[in-house]
């Protein structure tokens, strides 16, 4: 697992870093975005998220320079990227958006093939890419390769989009509500199929979503923007839903703070009850949610569950425990 | 003398003539698609060129065919050169108007995604903003071709080439022997060339359109 510490340490492991990052358009008084300085660790995953005009995507599109920044600079794996070459630093960052942006006269398989082509791939080298990353994200690729964009729904032109993405391996990926135009119920199985994706590639993502619970589910560590491109807060979904930095992420987080909570903590981070060595009616794994638990324990009316070696707890330790705001387990 | 047997008796000079006609319009409009093409690329950044182009094109088309020849004998005389250059300059406006809103409607999001993967301006504009373009620019060019195979019959007026010479000399000659045949010789032949242009245009479209944007 990745350790998902507090505070950007900043110094050793910055995929990418922005220092002072600002954009100012012309024309108008209030910067798009305000001197922003963040750090994003190698391998984590972190969400954008904010009411629009916060200057969340105006952010992300500075990071791969779509939008020239006014001030500032942008650091990419150590290495100062603010003045290199624009379309050579796009061909090594995914870039996935909302309207996936498929090229409608080019087949699925050229599609994904567009950036190894021009990093001069080989051909049998592009095909076997496409192959392999059709297959990685669900598409059988006899099938797809060949078909058009038109043929596909818009929950395969996004999987499409994310392979097409991820074609030269990139470290980073920009993703810019890649699922905001999704219906819900496929929206949530991408959003599954996409954290499972990215256990096993360990990329560099940054995405945008103006929905805080997409947030919460994805992120490793999550920015919230307020207005005037204000970053509120950037931490883990457990502080923040713990430990609000102020009364704009209290709102925009909204009600269900401590359920949602729930979800996020597992029942091995609980503190041990002493055992009364009463009969316990559940035996459950140590890194399920609360919220797995208690579901388990309702639908089975089970009063104590036993934490697979580890404590055995009753619903009201599991609350009293969650309900801590200091609780070891949410640093 | 019936109009079928002026006809069948005049076969090798109308089919000269169509034949004329055919090449100077195809010329004329080929040019015209080069110069359009050219200009709708050139004036992307030039908003205001781009404007000026089209406004001076689209007030071109508004002068008399007949008068526009005219003008030009004193400075390229008389024959295939005025006529040509008479015909591309009608046929620039309805193909630069196409090529601009061909290229300014490609899907923004399409060419944002490819921006982002790192293609250049050059190869956006040619591997996805012309071919996306391409059907509505194609469909400027019939435009432009039907109207010019209609003002070519006018180019018979500075001795062009083409079928407006049977139409020219036909009225010319009025009461007498064969005249209204050999004019309304020109009129069929000349309603002729449009629909087989307007067929030719229908073939080019189905074989030049992309696959993935039919349908």
């Amino acid at each position: 697992m990745l350790d998902i510490s507090n505070a950007p340490d900043g110094t050793t492991d910055a995929m990418i870093r922005l220092t002072g990052v600002t954009k100012h358009y012309e024309g108008s008084d209030a910067p798009a975005v305000a001197p922003l300085t963040m750090d994003i660790r190698r391998g984590e995953f972190v969400c954008l998220v904010g009411p629009s005009g916060c200057g969340k995507t105006t952010t992300l599109r500075m990071i791969n320079r779509l939008v020239e920044p006014t001030a500032g600079q942008i650091w990419i794996d150590g290495q100062d990227v603010t003045h290199s070459d624009p379309d050579q630093l796009r061909r090594h960052i995914g870039y996935v958006i909302q309207q996936v942006g498929l090229i409608p006269h080019m087949s699925i398989g050229q599609n994904v093939g567009i950036v190894p082509s021009m990093l001069g791939w080989d051909r049998k080298r592009i095909s076997a890419r496409v192959d392999e990353l059709l297959e990685l994200v669900g598409l059988d690729p006899s099938v797809y390769r060949s078909r058009y964009p038109k043929q596909l729904s818009g929950g395969q032109q996004q999987r499409v989009g994310v392979a097409r993405a991820l074609a030269a391996d990139p470290p980073v990926m920009l993703m810019d509500e890649p699922f905001g135009a999704i219906d819900p119920i496929t929206r949530e199985r991408l959003q599954a199929e996409f954290l499972q994706l990215q256990e096993r590639i360990r990329k560099t993502i940054v995405f945008v979503t103006h929905d805080v619970d997409e947030a919460l589910r994805l992120g490793d560590r999550i920015a919230i923007f307020a207005e005037g491109s204000r970053l509120a807060q950037f931490d883990t979904p457990l502080e923040i839903l713990t430990n609000p930095a102020d009364d704009f992420v209290r709102t925009f987080i909204g009600e269900g703070a401590a359920l949602r909570r729930l979800s996020l903590l597992r029942v091995g981070d609980l503190p041990a009850s002493v055992d009364s060595g009463e009969p316990v009616d559940l035996t459950v794994g140590a890194d399920e949610t609360v919220a797995g638990v208690l579901e388990k324990m309702l639908m089975a009316g089970a009063e104590r569950v036993h934490v697979a070696g580890g404590a055995t707890l009753t619903v009201q330790d599991m609350l009293l425990a969650t309900a801590l705001p200091k609780h070891p387990a949410l640093r | 003398m019936s109009f079928l047997d002026y006809v069948s008796e005049n076969s090798t000079r109308i089919s000269f003539l169509f034949l004329q006609h055919v090449q100077v319009v195809l010329i004329s409009v080929g040019l015209a698609t080069v110069v359009s093409i050219l200009l709708a690329m050139v004036t992307e950044r030039l908003p205001k060129t781009r404007k000026a182009a089209l406004s001076i094109t689209g007030t071109i088309l508004t002068i008399p065919s007949f008068a526009l020849f005219g003008l030009m004998i004193p400075l390229f005389g008389l024959g295939v050169a005025p006529t040509v250059l008479a015909l591309t300059v009608y046929a620039v406006f309805p193909i630069l108007r196409n090529a601009v809103t061909g290229l300014e409607t490609v899907d923004a999001s399409v060419v944002d995604a490819a921006r982002g993967m790192g293609m250049a301006s050059r190869q956006r504009l040619w591997r996805i903003r012309l071919p996306l373009a391409w059907p509505v620019i194609l469909n400027g060019i019939r435009v432009a071709t039907i109207m010019v195979v209609a003002i070519a019959a006018i180019g018979a007026a500075v001795r062009g080439p083409g079928l407006g010479e049977l139409i020219f000399r036909g009225l010319s000659r009025m009461g007498a022997a064969n005249a209204l045949n050999e004019a309304l010789a020109g009129v069929v032949a000349i309603v002729v060339v449009a629909a087989v242009m307007d067929v030719l245009f229908l073939i080019i479209g189905r074989v030049t359109t992309p696959r993935g944007l039919h349908a």
